[in-house]
């Protein structure tokens, strides 16, 4: 890429974005709810609980009690 | 695919297309996860805290700032690391702007340690790496932390509330050696760095 040219993101080419849908086929793909919202807040929170469970047993434990 | 014209920009779309009861399920179940997870958490804390007597440092001790250098346990002859008739260490450090004295500290491995710390002026902060020893220096107060070095090693032992300009020059060592070199005690029975 030539330093001169003027950037663009991915989103600058309608290849790279998707379609927009119509309202009918948006409520079709909510009908149950936002579930892929959902999958990925799960395995954020999911993430942080295992972190969380891994620096409780694995570091502060180990180190003892200090009163 | 479909057309989006010469501009991108598409109307939004209309609110309420997730349907009101799967809001409300996903709602209910997401709840119930948070609920579970906290659940969780506090057993473990409330569990180890049981079994391991894990607490805070709860010492509440007093002592006078204004004679802390004339009389007591923290006369400069009296800083540093003494033998206790078990076999356990007992340091007694001050802080002050902005230096810990003794300047550096040295304790044996592999065996208990208690560290008694008071401040001469204002609140300072005492922590030591690869420990949970982390307390405040409260002039008026004695803190009193207690760990176990595993293993020898140097390590530094910065103050960690501000406490002025120089808050971030106020560093202190810890020479943690061998108990079996853990010797001299120099001449008033105190362990220094400069003792050994």
């Amino acid at each position: 890429m030539q330093l001169d040219e003027p950037h663009h993101s991915a989103a600058h080419s309608r290849d790279n974005v998707a379609a927009p849908i119509g309202a009918d086929e948006a409520a079709r793909a909510l009908k149950d709810g936002a579930t892929g919202a959902v999958v990925v807040a799960g395995a954020a929170v999911g993430l942080l609980f295992l972190g969380w469970l891994a620096f409780y047993f694995l570091l502060f434990v180990p180190r003892g009690p200090i009163g | 695919m479909a057309d989006l014209g010469s501009h991108p920009s598409v109307p939004p779309l209309r609110d309420g297309l997730v349907p009101r009861q799967a809001v409300a399920r996903t709602e209910k179940r997401w709840l119930a996860i948070m609920l579970a997870m906290l659940a969780v958490m506090m057993a473990v804390v409330v569990a180890t805290g049981i079994v391991g007597s894990l607490h805070p440092s709860s010492n509440v001790e007093v002592i006078d700032p204004v004679t802390l250098h004339l009389k007591g346990e923290f006369v400069e002859s009296n800083l540093g690391t003494a033998i206790e008739p078990d076999g356990s260490a007992t340091v007694r450090i001050i802080a002050q702007q902005y230096e810990f004295v003794p300047r550096c500290l040295l304790v044996p491995a592999a065996t208990p340690v208690k560290f008694r710390i008071t401040s001469a002026d204002l609140v300072h902060g005492f922590m030591l790496p690869y420990t949970n020893v982390n307390t405040m220096a409260v002039p008026g107060f004695v803190a009193e932390v207690r760990t176990n070095f595993a293993s020898p090693g140097e390590y530094v032992m910065p103050c960690h509330e501000f406490c002025g300009l120089g808050h971030q020059a106020m560093w202190a060592n810890v020479r943690v050696v061998p108990s079996e070199q853990f010797g001299d005690l120099g001449p008033t029975g105190r362990a220094r760095c400069d003792t050994q």
